[in-house]
């Protein structure tokens, strides 16, 4: 195991500071497949953590577990304000939570995923502003500026009247994250958003997310990219079999790693 | 050719087009509304929906129409006083109401299993990716769902509407008087069986060929995100590349 991690996953910090997500003891299993045995982390405001493993290490679900795309089995998380917990009743059954509570959550995560997910039969720009419309029931005229905007900000604004299909991977992938900020959420979730694109398409993507990070937004970050997650994140979490084998500041964790299995990763990685 | 008989033969069975046309509007769209209402139900997934639902489907897909108008028109009426007893006896005394409740009945069983498939086809991420931004259960069918399983059921919709306007001929079994009862009747009177039906077949191809226009219309205005982009989207995308 690892050494404290950087701020102890606590809903409520010592401080009265409260993180902007926190993950206490999550367990999932699909099945009899354990993926996630008992997680915890926090992240603070404006943090950028990246999350590293090899394939089949949770990575993935974890994320998705803190949207709620999956129901832990077992654990806290912690968004903003909102707070679920979740345990198996005496049977064994795993607790539903409150549908309101999951939806209030979910409307301050904003979600990008690997292959994109962009609703098809809808425009870049109604994919932007559908949710805020729908949602948060904001008039549309406010939202179609603020959609604009954003679309401008990741570089399609051209593009705003076509169909997902008719874009290419990278401009998909950017409008997608369009979609994510034009919620306001308090933290972005990216699954893996760049393993699905073509090399030559990756690079402007990853701009889109630096310049996210450099405006201090929080951010979850699945990635295989090596580069990103040394000069982007603040923190970086390797989760090793449903477990976080080691974490830390990205220098620590790229230029002095202490697991064997970490020192495998990154080498194989290279 | 006996073109007088032809024309003459033609102008009588297009007093029969009013009811064909009444009886297959009517059914197809109570039969949608049910047929959606039955998929939706399917979605929930628990066995005491599903399995009512898939022996209604696999009873009315698995009988000839036929056979289910003369069961409703003939075999009901053998439970006259029970139907009176419900007040129900104007409704299943009348052919017509009767033929619209079969063809309903029978298209509700197709249409169900058509826009299943369309439910069936619309791809896990994009309902993933409306959940993910806090929509309800409803909101997510109300404008994601829905919306992209129904243009994608269409063609096969389209299909069926055809077949329940050749499906109300058999209607005329039960004397309504629809294109096809005229033409039994004229042959009746004239023996020119050959020349009555070639005629009453023209009046059904003309019909469906308008249906299937329209279906198309309609499939290629709701579907401009299945087409391939247009030269100009095409140049630009090609341009946004480098």
């Amino acid at each position: 195991m690892s050494e404290a991690p950087a701020i102890e996953p606590k809903e409520q910090a010592e401080n009265g500071e409260r993180p902007a997500v926190a993950v206490i003891d999550l367990h999932k299993s699909f099945g009899a497949v354990e993926v996630l045995k008992g997680v915890s982390f926090a992240a603070r405001q404006g943090d950028v953590v990246s999350i590293l493993g090899p394939s089949g290490s949770g990575k993935s679900t974890m994320l998705r577990c803190i949207n709620l795309l999956e129901t832990p089995d077992s654990g806290t998380i912690a968004v903003g304000e909102e707070t679920l917990r979740f345990a198996k009743d005496r049977n064994g059954r795993v607790s539903t939570p409150d549908r309101r509570q999951v939806e209030r959550l979910r409307r301050s995560t904003g979600m990008v995923f690997q292959s994109f997910n962009l609703w098809s039969h809808r425009t870049i720009l109604e994919n932007v502003i559908e949710a805020p419309i729908h949602v948060l029931k904001r008039p549309r005229a406010e939202c179609v500026a603020e959609a604009e905007a954003l679309l401008a900000k990741v570089g399609i604004a051209d593009r705003r009247h076509y169909y997902p299909a008719h874009l290419s991977g990278g401009q998909q992938q950017r409008a997608a994250i369009a979609r994510a900020l034009a919620m306001q959420p308090k933290v972005l979730l990216f699954d893996e958003p760049t393993s699905s694109l073509d090399p030559e398409l990756v690079g402007e993507v990853l701009r889109v997310m630096r310049s996210l990070a450099d405006e201090g937004r929080t951010m979850l970050v699945v990635t295989h990219e090596m580069a990103f997650a040394r000069d982007v994140s603040s923190h970086v979490l390797f989760l090793h079999q449903g477990k976080i084998d080691e974490e830390g500041a990205p220098g620590q964790i790229f230029g002095a790693p202490k697991s064997e299995r970490l020192r495998q990763f990154l080498s194989s990685a290279k | 050719m006996d073109v007088g008989f032809l024309v003459d033969t033609l102008s009588q069975l297009m007093r029969g087009v009013p009811l064909t046309l009444e009886l297959a509007a009517t059914s197809v769209s109570l039969g949608f509304i049910l047929a959606l209402a039955l998929a939706l139900a399917l979605e929930t997934r628990r066995r005491f929906i599903v399995w009512p639902i898939r022996g209604y489907v696999a009873t009315f897909r698995g009988t000839p129409l036929l056979v289910q108008i003369f069961l409703i028109y003939y075999g009901l009426g053998q439970f006259r006083p029970a139907i009176q007893a419900l007040g129900l006896w104007g409704f299943f005394r009348a052919p017509f109401w009767c033929a619209i409740l079969a063809l309903t009945l029978n298209t509700a069983a197709y249409g169900a299993e058509i826009i299943r498939g369309g439910f069936q086809s619309v791809p896990h991420g994009q309902i993933e990716a409306a959940r993910a931004c806090g929509m309800s259960r409803l909101l997510a069918y109300r404008r994601i769902i829905l919306p992209i399983a129904l243009r994608q059921a269409l063609p096969s919709y389209g299909n069926e509407i055809i077949l329940m306007i050749k499906g109300t001929s058999l209607t005329s079994i039960i004397t309504l008087l629809e294109i096809t009862g005229i033409a039994q009747q004229i042959i009746s009177q004239t023996y020119r069986a050959v020349e009555v039906f070639a005629c009453a077949g023209a009046i059904y191809l003309a019909m469906n060929y308008l249906v299937a226009q329209l279906v198309a219309v309609l499939e290629y205005r709701l579907s401009p995100h299945l087409r391939a982009p247009d030269i100009e989207t095409q140049a630009a995308i090609e341009g946004g590349l480098h």
